[in-house]
C-alpha cells in the first residue's frame, strides 16, 4: 500500500469528490461512494494491497 | 413444523414420486445372537455412504452398509440435489452407472443472472476452462434419489457389499483396534463390530455426540422455499437465477430444471417467514402464478421450505469413525456444493481404505482422509456463505454495496464477478496434504488419448486397467536405466506404469499410450516434468523429473508411509 504521494492532481480529485455528490440524497451519496469504491478497488486489483487499505481505513486515528 | 428449518425436506404436498422398497432381511447376528465382526461398516444410504460402498465394491473390497430406510430419498421425500459436477460423473462412470445418469439427466451448460426484469450477466461453461475435454459434460441435473438408486443397483450387481435395509444403529462405542454398533432392527437388536466405520448418515447424525465432535457452525435467518413442479409452458433449458426477482418480492428465485421435465423453483422468502405459510399449496401456487402467468398450468410435484446453516465438524476422523457427506458438514445449496462434496469425500476415503486392507499402504494413510477433505470442506463452506451473504444483504451498507456491485455489472464486465449467485462446484485442490507434494493434489479430468492408433481411450479406462493401484505416467523417451527402475519399482510395489508417447515419441516399454495432442500431459499439469503419479481417485500425487530416490520417496508418500530420505532422522 502506498502511502506517499502519489496523487498527480490530489486537490483536483478531491474537489472532484466534493462535486459528484452535490444535489444528492443520503442515499444517492452511500450509493456513489460504494460504486466509487468497486471502480476503484478494480484498478488497484492486487488482493494484498486491497486488504492492507481496508485495514488501513479502519484505523481511525483517536482525536487530539 | 420446526423440524423444516433444516437442511433436510420434508414432504409436504403432491404426489411426490413412486421410489424403489428393498427388502429386510433378517442379519445372521440376529440368529445367532453374537457380535457380527466385519472390516468396514458404512452407515447411511444417501449419496455419500452408497457412492462409497459402490466404489468398494468396485474394488471388490467387502463391507457392510446399514441404512435405517427401506428406499432412496429420504422417507417420501421426492428429491435433495439435483446437479451433478462432471468429476461427480467422472467417478460414476468409473463406478458403471453413469450411461444410466446420462439417459435420464438434463445437460445444461448456460446459466443467466437476472436482476429485476434485466439479465445481469450470461455465462455458457462449454466456453469456459477445459470443461470440453472431459468424455463428461460440464453438469448435468437429475434428482438425487435415481443415481442413489442407481448406485444401488449396481452395487447389487458386484457383490462385495452387503446392504442391510432397516438397520438403524443406535450406540456405538470404540477403543484403539474397532468400533462396536448397536444396531436395531424390525426384528430385534444386534451388535456389529468394524475396523472402520463411516458415517454417512446426514445433518441430523447421532454419531457426532457419540464420540464428542466439535463442530463450527452459523446459523442464518434466510428461509427458502422450493416447488418442485411439470409446466405446461416450458421454460429454457438454461439455468436461471434472479437477484431481485419482481415476481418474488424483489428477493432471489432459482429455476433449473431436472429429469422427468421436473423443474425446481426454489423461492427465497421473507427472513423468519413461517414455513408452514410459505408452503402452503394457495400460497405456493400464486407465487407460480406471478412468476409464469396465470395460463400456465402447473402440476406441484414436491414443495420443501427451508432454512440455510453451514456446519462444519472439526475432525473428520474420531478414532475409528469417519464423517462424510452431510455428517461432516452441511452447506447451503448454491454452486451444488453439498452432494457433490459428499460424492468426492467417498471417492477419496475408499481407494485409501481399500489399499489399507490389501496391505499396500500403512493405517496412517486413513489421516489424509481428513486433511484432505476437511480443507474442501472449509472452503465449500466459506464459499456458500459468501453466496449467501450477497443475497440476503441486509438493508444498510450491504445492501448499498450490492446495490453498486450490480449497478455496475449491468454497465462494466469487471463488476460481474462480484454478483454473486453462487459458485458452482470443482473438484477441491489438495495443497495441505501430507501425501500430496506441493504443487500437486489436483484433480485429472477423464480426457482422452489413444491405446493405439485409432483405438480411443480416457483416464478412466487407464485407472480402470491400475485396479487400484497407483499409476505412473512417464512422458516421453525413457533411457535403459530409467526403463528398469521403473520396472523393479511396480514389481515391488502398489504401481502400473505406464509410459505416455507424444507426438513423434517411440514407444520403448509394452505399457505405453499415445497422447499426440498433449490433453493427458495438460490434464496431469506435467508441462516440464516427467513423470506423474496418479491415484485411483485421478488425483495427482506428485510430478517429478528423475526416475530415481525421489520417485520412491513420492510413492512412499501418496501412500502414507513417508519415507526419511536423507534427512536424518
Amino acid at each position: 500500500m502506498k502511502t506517499a504521494l502519489n496523487f498527480q492532481d490530489a486537490d483536483g480529485f478531491y474537489e472532484q469528490l466534493l462535486d459528484a455528490h452535490i444535489g444528492l440524497t443520503h442515499e444517492q451519496s452511500q450509493l456513489l461512494n460504494a460504486r466509487l469504491i468497486l471502480l476503484l478497488a478494480n484498478q488497484v486489483g492486487d488482493a494484498a494491497v486491497l486488504a492492507r487499505c481496508v485495514e488501513a481505513a479502519k484505523e481511525v486515528p483517536p482525536v487530539q | 413444523m420446526s423440524q423444516a428449518y433444516t437442511s433436510g425436506y420434508e414432504f409436504t404436498k403432491g404426489s411426490g414420486y413412486a421410489l424403489p422398497q428393498y427388502p429386510f432381511v433378517p442379519p445372521p447376528e440376529l440368529q445367532s445372537g453374537q457380535t457380527g465382526e466385519t472390516d468396514i461398516v458404512i452407515v447411511g444410504g444417501g449419496i455419500s455412504g452408497l457412492t462409497l460402498a459402490c466404489a468398494l465394491a468396485h474394488q471388490g473390497v467387502r463391507a457392510v452398509l446399514l441404512d435405517e430406510d427401506n428406499t432412496v430419498g429420504v422417507k417420501g421425500a421426492s428429491s435433495r440435489g439435483i446437479c451433478y459436477t462432471q468429476k461427480s460423473l467422472e467417478i460414476f462412470e468409473r463406478l458403471g452407472i453413469y450411461q444410466r445418469i446420462a439417459t435420464k439427466g438434463v445437460q445444461w451448460s448456460v446459466g443467466r443472472t437476472f436482476a429485476g426484469h434485466d439479465e445481469v450477466y450470461a455465462f455458457d461453461l462449454r466456453q469456459q476452462g477445459g470443461f470440453h475435454l472431459s468424455s463428461q459434460p460440464p453438469f448435468m441435473n437429475i434428482q438425487q434419489f435415481y443415481i442413489e438408486g442407481f448406485l444401488v443397483e449396481r452395487i447389487m450387481t458386484l457383490d462385495s457389499v452387503e446392504l442391510r435395509w432397516q438397520n438403524r444403529v443406535i450406540g456405538l462405542t470404540q477403543d484403539e483396534q474397532s468400533a462396536t454398533l448397536q444396531v436395531q432392527t424390525p426384528q430385534g437388536t444386534y451388535a456389529l463390530r468394524a475396523r472402520h466405520v463411516i458415517d454417512a448418515t446426514g445433518s441430523h447424525t447421532p454419531f457426532r455426540n457419540w464420540v464428542g465432535a466439535s463442530v463450527t457452525k452459523k446459523r442464518g435467518d434466510d428461509r427458502w422455499c422450493i416447488a418442485d413442479v411439470r409446466f405446461t409452458k416450458r421454460p429454457p433449458v438454461e439455468r436461471h437465477t434472479w437477484i431481485e426477482a419482481p415476481f418474488n418480492e424483489g428477493r432471489a428465485v432459482w429455476q433449473h430444471l431436472m429429469a422427468d421435465e421436473v423443474w425446481r423453483i426454489d423461492y427465497q422468502m421473507a427472513p423468519n417467514a413461517d414455513p408452514a405459510d410459505v408452503s402452503r399449496e394457495d400460497v405456493v401456487r400464486e407465487r407460480l402464478t406471478r412468476q409464469f402467468g396465470a395460463d400456465t398450468d402447473v402440476e406441484i410435484v414436491w414443495v420443501g421450505p427451508y432454512a440455510y446453516r453451514s456446519e462444519c465438524i472439526d475432525r473428520m476422523r474420531h478414532g475409528r469413525v469417519f464423517f462424510m457427506g452431510d455428517s461432516a458438514k452441511v452447506m447451503s445449496p448454491f454452486g451444488a456444493r453439498g452432494g457433490n462434496s459428499g460424492i468426492a469425500d467417498a471417492d477419496n476415503l475408499a481407494w485409501k481404505l481399500a489399499a489399507v486392507q490389501r496391505g499396500w499402504a500403512p493405517e496412517s494413510l486413513l489421516d489424509s482422509y481428513h486433511e484432505e477433505r476437511h480443507q474442501a470442506a472449509t472452503e465449500n463452506v466459506l464459499v456458500t456463505n459468501r453466496t449467501a451473504r450477497f443475497l440476503r444483504a441486509p438493508e444498510g451498507m450491504e445492501r448499498v454495496i450490492r446495490d453498486a456491485a450490480i449497478s455496475l455489472a449491468r454497465q462494466y464486465p469487471f463488476a460481474r464477478q462480484l454478483v454473486n449467485t453462487g459458485r458452482m462446484a470443482v473438484a477441491n485442490a489438495y495443497t495441505r496434504s501430507s501425501v500430496c507434494d506441493d504443487g500437486s493434489g489436483q484433480s485429472v479430468q477423464n480426457v482422452c488419448f489413444e491405446w493405439a492408433p485409432g483405438a480411443a481411450g480416457n483416464v478412466n479406462e487407464l485407472l480402470s486397467w491400475a485396479e487400484g493401484h497407483l499409476l505412473l505416467l512417464c512422458f516421453g523417451p525413457l533411457d535403459r536405466r530409467s526403463r528398469a527402475r521403473v520396472t523393479a519399482l511396480s514389481s515391488g510395489a502398489p504401481l502400473r506404469c505406464v509410459q505416455v508417447l507424444g507426438a513423434g515419441d517411440r514407444p520403448q516399454v509394452r505399457e505405453h499410450v499415445l497422447d499426440a495432442e498433449g490433453h493427458l500431459r495438460s490434464a496431469c499439469r506435467v508441462f516440464d516434468h516427467r513423470w506423474a503419479l496418479v491415484r485411483p481417485d485421478a488425483y495427482v500425487a506428485a510430478t517429478g523429473d528423475a526416475f530415481d530416490a525421489s520417485l520412491v520417496h513420492a510413492l512412499a508418500k501418496a501412500l502414507g508411509a513417508s519415507l526419511i530420505v536423507g534427512e536424518g532422522a
